[in-house]
């Protein structure tokens, strides 16, 4: 049988590397174009429709500024193919500047200028969207809300579980592995400058869930490897072999997910449905990250915790107790023996510490 | 092990190929010219208007006080009406007292061709016109959305003698009256009229006692009662005739009245339309999504796990065919659920989430399997091992998923502050994903269980080289590899 034998902890500062870097980008996208949100959130207008023969945007955008008194950014789309491939038309799309949503009236004198201007292309409305920046706000505000509660239950449900996994510190790392997840789907947004839409919250819950599933899977492997192996395991060891050992079913389950988000998503570049691709891109980002973060991630973080946490101790107790106890050389990046050796006596040297405390 | 006789994997296979027939094609069957549909299937499923085509529209009055409750109900009611007259099926009005809006979202007709969505939001929005009119005389009867009779367009006298205009009735109010011999409770529609109605009404019905009074929304009948008195003080009772009103059909009556006399308009803050072109395109395209990636995860599982893979997608189909069957209304206690592309992503994305369960048992089995165990202990550690695991990762999406269903839902906990949403699409992903995650936890332990144990039960089967483990033939040439 295929077993991997990655080490994880020896290339974090790679994966750490990797996600800084990608952070990077979005942060610079971020600044540099902002974040756009869809008119579902910040409210505004927009119209397609659908026209054959030969139109000019420019014309349109200054005939519709003079009928309707309002800024007007016209797209065209030649050739989208609609799915039972009989026919390909030509789209227009209108969007209208600004937050406010479009009357009714306005919404049929912007459809009988384009008629007037072109009275052979057949104009016919395929999709119009109007929404009132107050409506917007308030439900931008409903999602935001949404994806709190969806935090703090998840944060509950591991604060419930890691009490038998690894305790505060493994789940800490947990929730910061989601964080990362959230993080990654936020900028994928801002690089592909998709506008922000109730797409994004759909991913972020789901990516939510799906993430920390993963995470629970590992972290409940450690704790069993834990008995199996035995406290003279260092921990970089056991982390390691824990990730391993769970590998194959996390990439392979995050595959299958894949597999089947990518699907979506070329078969929504083929027919060019924004609707569809602009939620599956950001999920295959997604399913990726949070595979990523687990064990790239979560576990690395954990282990130098871990590490941390017992260096400290040993010193404590070499200042303590300098006579009895070992010194450990300090500045070693926490290599197993000398962990498993601090680890091996770790007990002994807790005692001192809080006697020494005692008697200050 | 405990032992699954043979037979069970023929069991389980037939019954899940069964299931997934039954949601997919449901079963008809000929009553005379009529389908009756006695199980729905793929067809049967009620789509969104991101994939029907249709309509989505806010609506909110226009007044600088707050409208009452009363109010809202009666703008309602006239949106319900005109709906119903207008028979369109599968329409939702979610009323929004806090915030006074009022969400409609309906599809478009089947065999509507000339579609303007323009002109149906204006129509639904205009002010509703209610009259009492002189007689019954109605130009055509056609059959309402809700199966009762609409009666439409005045006729002969009907047209030309309007008793009442909608703004002459104070208030129509829904009441309950008990018959003091018979002791039977009925319900009424009380009406106030204003000053001028009450003169109106008294010479009309002085003059037509015994014959009826119509009433009108609009170009739509929407009752008739007989005169039974001169009305003279302005107040009187509609009793709902022989049978009597039901609770709900009076204050349905008294909202209707009650519209004729809103004091506001309603605007349009919100719509949001769809052609039916654009939304039949994208369902075929997504339906060709779907059984693209079922056959690349299928491919993928085969390829790398053998046996438990074949029994993993007889399960994934299981599990597809429940997602149908909780949208198409397959079970007769259920409702149908209204399906948009979200909800199609849903079920594809539960695709490649739901082989979940079986990758970490058909894992766990090989793992077990080539640190040496027979097949049998292999298969029942392999069972026993996983079940945490898969356990753990279906709650957390879970989670998720009943929180996507509680923000994007028309109404629940948060819309109490925050206003129904006028986004419904993505509840529909939180329902599909829900399911799918219910059906991966179904399917991929219980029936992969069975199946995978009444296969090793098979001489043929019994290879470990199937299960992902060594090869036993190999084993035998080369001496014992674990």
């Amino acid at each position: 049988m295929k077993k991997f034998h990655i080490d994880f902890y020896a290339h974090r500062r790679v994966y750490f590397g990797i996600s800084i870097g990608f952070f990077l980008l979005g942060i610079i996208f971020n600044f540099v174009f902002g974040t756009q949100l869809d008119t579902n959130f910040k409210g505004g207008a927009m119209l397609r429709y659908s026209y054959s023969g030969e139109i000019n945007p420019n014309t349109i955008e200054d005939s519709v500024q003079q009928a309707i008194n309002r800024d007007v950014t016209v797209t065209i789309n030649r050739n989208v193919k609609s799915a039972d491939g009989s026919q390909t038309l030509n789209n227009v799309t209108l969007a209208l500047a600004g937050n406010d949503s479009l009357s009714l009236e306005n919404q049929k004198t912007l459809t009988a200028t384009l008629t007037k201007l072109y009275p052979k292309a057949n104009f016919n409305l395929v999709t119009s969207d109007s929404v009132n920046p107050t409506m917007g706000r308030s439900f931008f505000l409903k999602c935001i809300v949404a994806i709190l509660i969806a935090f703090l239950l998840l944060d509950f449900y591991i604060a419930l579980r890691f009490r038998k996994i690894g305790g505060a510190a493994a789940g800490f790392f947990a929730i910061v592995a989601l964080l990362h997840d959230v993080a990654i789907v936020y900028f994928t947004f801002i690089i592909f400058r998709i506008p922000l839409n109730d797409s994004f919250i759909a991913v972020v819950l789901t990516i939510l869930g799906y993430s920390l599933n993963d995470t629970i899977v590992i972290y409940d492997r450690i704790r069993e490897n834990r008995r199996l192996m035995g406290l003279k395991t260092g921990f970089s060891v056991l982390v390691n072999a824990s990730i391993n050992q769970t590998l194959t079913r996390s990439v392979y389950t995050a595959l299958c997910t894949f597999i089947s988000v990518a699907t979506v998503y070329v078969v929504g570049m083929i027919y060019n449905l924004s609707s569809v691709t602009t939620f599956a891109l950001p999920m295959m980002m997604g399913v990726i990250s949070g595979c990523y973060s687990t064990v790239c991630i979560a576990g690395p973080l954990y282990v130098m915790w871990e590490n941390r946490k017992s260096r400290l101790r040993a010193q404590t107790a070499a200042i303590a107790a300098p006579a009895r106890t070992p010194a450990v050389p300090a500045g070693s990046d926490g290599s197993a023996p000398v962990s498993a050796s601090a680890k091996g006596s770790g007990k002994k040297v807790k005692t001192k510490a809080k006697a020494k405390k005692r008697k200050r | 092990m405990k032992r699954v006789k043979k037979p069970v994997f023929f069991i389980v296979a037939l019954l899940i190929l069964l299931f997934t027939y039954a949601s997919v094609f449901g079963i008809k069957g000929k009553n005379g010219d009529n389908t009756v549909t006695y199980i729905k299937g793929v067809n049967d499923i009620r789509w969104g208007i991101d994939i029907n085509g249709g309509v989505e529209a806010t609506f909110t009055p226009v007044t600088t006080k707050k409208a009452t409750n009363n109010q809202m109900d009666a703008a309602e009611a006239t949106i319900k009406q005109r709906m119903i007259g207008e028979n369109i099926t599968d329409y939702e009005v979610y009323t929004d007292y806090n915030h006074s809006r009022i969400i409609v979202r309906f599809p478009w007709k089947n065999d509507e061709k000339n579609f303007d969505p323009q002109k149906s939001i204006e129509e639904l929005a205009a002010t509703a016109q209610v009259t009492f009119r002189e007689g019954m005389e109605y130009t055509t009867q056609t059959t309402g959305s809700d199966g009762q009779p609409v009666y439409k367009t005045p006729k002969g006298t009907t047209a030309s003698n309007i008793i009442l205009q909608g703004n002459e009735i104070e208030k129509a109010t829904p009441e309950m009256t008990q018959d003091k011999t018979t002791g039977k409770t009925t319900y009424v529609v009380g009406l106030q009229l204003s000053e001028s109605g009450k003169a109106k009404f008294a010479d009309a019905t002085t003059k037509m006692v015994g014959q009826t009074i119509s009433i009108w929304m609009d170009d739509t009948m929407i009752s008739y009662p007989k005169v039974e008195e001169a009305i003279t003080d302005g107040s009187c009772e509609i009793n709902g005739g022989t049978n009597g009103f039901t609770a709900a059909e009076a204050s349905a009556l008294a909202n209707k009245i009650n519209a004729g006399a809103l004091p506001f308009k309603l605007s349009i803050t919100d719509s949001n339309t769809i052609s039916p072109t654009l939304g039949k395109s994208s369902l075929s395209a997504m339906r060709t999504a779907g059984i693209i990636a079922f056959i690349l995860v299928a491919l993928f599982m085969i390829l790398m796990f053998r046996l438990p893979g074949v029994v993993a997608v007889i399960s994934l189909l299981g599990q597809v065919a429940l997602s149908f069957a909780a949208v198409s209304g397959f079970f007769p206690w259920q409702n149908s659920f209204t399906l948009t592309l979200p909800g199609v992503a849903g079920i594809i994305l539960s695709i490649g989430m739901g082989v979940d369960a079986n990758i970490i048992t058909a894992t766990r089995i090989k793992e077990e399997l080539w640190t040496g165990k027979t097949l049998d202990m292999a298969i029942t550690r392999g069972d026993d091992n996983s079940f945490w695991a898969i356990f753990d990762g279906n709650i957390t999406v879970i989670i998720v998923a009943i929180i996507l269903m509680l923000v994007f839902g028309p109404k629940n906990i948060l819309s109490y502050w925050f206003g129904a949403s006028t986004t419904g699409s993505i509840y529909s992903f939180g329902y599909t994903l829900l399911i799918g995650i219910i059906g991966n936890f179904v399917f991929g332990v219980l029936t992969t269980r069975q199946m995978t144990r009444a296969l090793s039960a098979f001489g043929c089967f019994r290879n470990r080289w199937l299960y992902g483990g060594p090869s036993d033939v190999k084993q035998m040439e080369g001496g014992a590899e674990a």
